[in-house]
């Protein structure tokens, strides 16, 4: 298992060095390169300033350097082992102990690290909640369909759940905002943002004093996001209820099945106890592609709701054209998509014992 | 004697015939058709001009008059693959005609319409063309860039509520009407999902073939290529080639087309690493046969099926990745496209719902055609693929 997860750690390198390679490359053929692309914004500026500020970038990040000798300076800077630099962008000895960089935003003034920081554990967290939300809905639909097969809800849930997963989610967020967070219709939800201002002097709970009801801190963040994790989930259980039933229906009339009915199970000991556990592959291999659908998916819904996370830094990285952001974003967002597939493997030797990768 | 049962029935006659058996892939085809001739005849549906006219006793048509290159070009492609489709040659050759035909069909255009190069729309209310004998005006008859500032539009007026002018899906914020936006935005979105998943499909065969065929270190080495495509979110991939690049329909169809391969190449690859061993590929490879020939004339046609599945839902996904680009804000700034109509139903200050209803409602509907046409090409070439397959 051990030597398993080492192969796979170490095949992740050479994808995480195709990633940045490959977005580099896009930037840097962009016309006029990355340099005229950072300085886009500062058509007000006084000539002297523009080229102080082309300066200071050239020194700092070497932009008047070719482009492959650009991008390995970016790489000896992210990665934890790699040659030194001082503040001139002189290089220095070789180190293992150096850490990492990841630079410094252009668009922000500040180190990509710290706003990255900021910004991952609330898409983290929005995706935590979308996450076992989807599983419930899909497999309890999938379950009954499955053991209906046939009725009015599997053939209605069948047609249903592939509309709900051909709704773009930006219509589904817009018309969710539109009516139910906006003064014209209901105004139930709050419309922009995870919590409200008064909330962070609120207590964790909910209690009463002087004024009446508070709803703390925990109601109000779960109020603000119960429209973003219905536009997040939707699609994706949708997608996993057709498939938890394909996976049920195809273990309900397998042998071991009607082996547990001919000895007299119950037909819901046989689905839950038997069929249900045996069904749960697929859903696990389908759990790592779902990582990288939310990911993208929370771009478009922190867009609507104005929630400042990854996605939302995503796009105004690529707006800005900011350079350090873009990339760090990249291969983030990749490695968390290797790691899901890893962790999706890693789970499937716990479900099924009978899969061994030694 | 026992009857034969000689079932003459070709391969692809049967696909079709089981692909159109369920009454969802029905509503499906209709509704693309409906976008098709949408597309084709935008200019004859929803323009300001009107489409004849008779004035002291001479008969013209404005709308002809000005028609722009890219309309006239798409009117003529239309009428070629009508043609084209008609003709008892080879698939294959067809194909090869109506692409010869159409590049021709461009370059006759470019040279030969030359419309007028400013168009005000204010003119055709004025009394040079409506003081006539008789004139015949488009089912709706206002442009889609026509703001109608001579008659007052206040612009975000409800469907139907505007006093004197019907807009059957009201207004935007500039006092265009919607449904002629619509209209004509259907152009947008169906060029780029069928160009846009042509340039990916062409891509993925040739990797995934590649791929598939030699296996080992080629494969070894494609597959992190495919890996790497697809480990990246493909949306996030979009805006940085959207956002280093220019922002051009062409420009989005080549971007969309070169993110969104991968799937294919896996595909492809699954399909030829099953197929290379096959007595009649090893025959091939025997005879001495140039690879292309091996690759595309003997292994393609009999892997082809399960990629039609994919390619379905493929469209379905480029149409809704132009989409999502445009309410992004980084889509086609000047035309008008269903996801960049959504877009601006959430930047307005009010929320108006016909804004983002129609246009939305579009998206939806289209991608639902191609997924419900996906999916019973799926149940009719393979129902064990269909049981295998999750998330596409």
């Amino acid at each position: 298992m051990l030597t398993y997860l080492l192969r796979r750690l170490l095949l992740m390198i050479p994808t995480l060095l195709g990633i940045t390679v490959l977005v580099f490359t896009v930037m840097a053929m962009s016309p006029g390169g990355i340099s005229a692309q950072t300085l886009i914004g500062g058509t007000d500026m006084k000539p002297q300033e523009k080229q102080a500020l082309l300066n200071y970038y050239n020194k700092r990040y070497g932009l008047d350097k070719p482009a492959p000798v650009q991008y390995l300076r970016w790489l000896n800077n992210v990665s934890p082992i790699g040659f030194t630099t001082d503040e001139t962008g002189k290089q220095g000895d070789f180190s293992f102990t150096k850490g990492m960089d990841l630079g410094t935003s252009f668009q922000y003034g500040r180190p990509v690290s710290e706003i990255l920081a900021e910004r991952i554990p609330i898409t983290l967290l929005l995706n935590l909640v979308t996450i076992p939300f989807t599983y419930l809905i899909a497999i309890f639909v999938g379950m009954k369909s499955a053991a209906n097969r046939g009725s009015t809800f599997d053939v209605g849930m069948g047609v249903s759940m592939l509309g709900l997963w051909s709704i773009p989610t930006m219509l589904a967020g817009v018309l969710l905002l539109g009516f139910f967070a906006n003064v014209q219709h209901f105004q139930w939800f709050p419309t922009a943002g995870i919590s409200s201002r008064e909330a962070q002097d609120m207590a964790f709970l909910p209690y009463w004093d002087q004024t009446g009801f508070v709803r703390g801190f925990l109601l109000d963040r779960i109020w603000h996001l119960i429209l973003p994790v219905i536009c997040l989930s939707y699609g994706s259980f949708a997608a996993l209820a057709k498939l938890t039933r394909t996976s049920i229906l195809e273990n309900l009339n397998s042998d071991y099945a009607r082996t547990a009915r001919a000895k007299g199970l119950s037909e819901q000991d046989v689905l839950w106890k038997h069929v249900f556990r045996n069904s749960l592959l697929p859903l696990i291999t389908i759990s790592a592609g779902l990582l990288p659908s939310l990911l993208a998916g929370s771009l478009i819904v922190e867009n609507i709701f104005s929630i400042n996370g990854m996605g939302q830094l995503a796009v105004e990285a690529v707006r800005g054209r900011d350079r350090e952001l873009v990339l760090s974003i990249t291969w983030i967002s990749g490695f968390l998509t290797l790691i899901g597939y890893l962790v999706a493997d890693f789970c499937y030797t716990i479900v099924d014992p009978r899969v061994n990768y030694d | 004697m026992t009857e034969v049962n000689n079932n003459h029935e070709s391969f692809t006659t049967r696909i079709w015939r089981k692909t159109l058996d369920g009454v969802g892939v029905k509503l499906g085809f209709f509704w693309i058709g409906l976008l098709i001739f949408a597309a084709v005849f935008a200019p004859f549906l929803a323009n300001s001009m009107p489409l004849l006219m008779s004035k002291n006793g001479v008969i013209s048509a404005p709308v002809l008059e000005y028609l722009s290159v890219e309309d006239s070009w798409v009117l003529a492609t239309f009428f070629l693959a009508l043609i084209v489709f008609k003709l008892p040659f080879a698939l294959g050759k067809r194909i090869g005609l109506f692409l010869v035909s159409s590049a021709l069909a461009a370059l006759l255009v470019i040279a030969f319409v030359k419309p007028p190069v400013l168009v005000i729309y204010d003119d055709f209310r004025s009394d040079n063309f409506t003081q006539v004998d008789w004139r015949i005006m488009p089912p709706v008859p206002y442009a889609p860039t026509d703001y109608l500032r001579d008659i007052g539009s206040k612009g975000l007026e409800a469907p139907l509520t505007s006093t004197g002018h019907t807009h059957w899906m009201g207004t935007e914020e500039n006092g265009a009407d919607v449904f002629s936006r619509m209209i004509h935005a259907c152009r947008i979105s169906l060029s780029i999902g069928l160009i846009a998943s042509g340039i990916a499909l062409f891509i993925g065969v040739i990797v995934g073939g590649l791929m598939g065929y030699f296996s080992g270190l080629v494969d070894m080495l494609g597959m992190r290529l495919v890996e790497i495509f697809e480990d990246i979110p493909t949306l996030f991939l979009l805006l940085t080639f959207v956002a280093f690049f220019g922002r051009s329909l062409y420009m989005m169809m080549v971007i969309i087309g070169i993110t969104g391969w991968s799937g294919y190449a896996r595909y492809v690859r699954q399909e030829f690493l099953k197929l290379r061993k096959q007595d009649y590929v090893q025959a091939a490879i025997a005879s001495g046969l140039p690879l292309p020939s091996i690759l595309f004339r003997h292994m393609l046609p009999n892997g082809v099926a399960p990629l039609l599945v994919a390619v379905s839902f493929g469209v379905a996904g480029a149409i809704l990745s132009e989409a999502t680009l445009s309410f992004l804000g980084l889509g086609v700034v000047d035309a008008p496209s269903w996801g960049q109509m959504l877009d601006q139903a959430v930047k307005s200050s009010t929320f108006n719902w016909w804004m983002a209803v129609f246009p939305g409602g579009a998206i939806f509907m289209t991608v639902f055609a191609y997924n419900l046409i996906g999916e019973a090409f799926r149940d009719a070439i393979d129902p064990q693929l269909s049981r295998k397959a999750g998330v596409n």
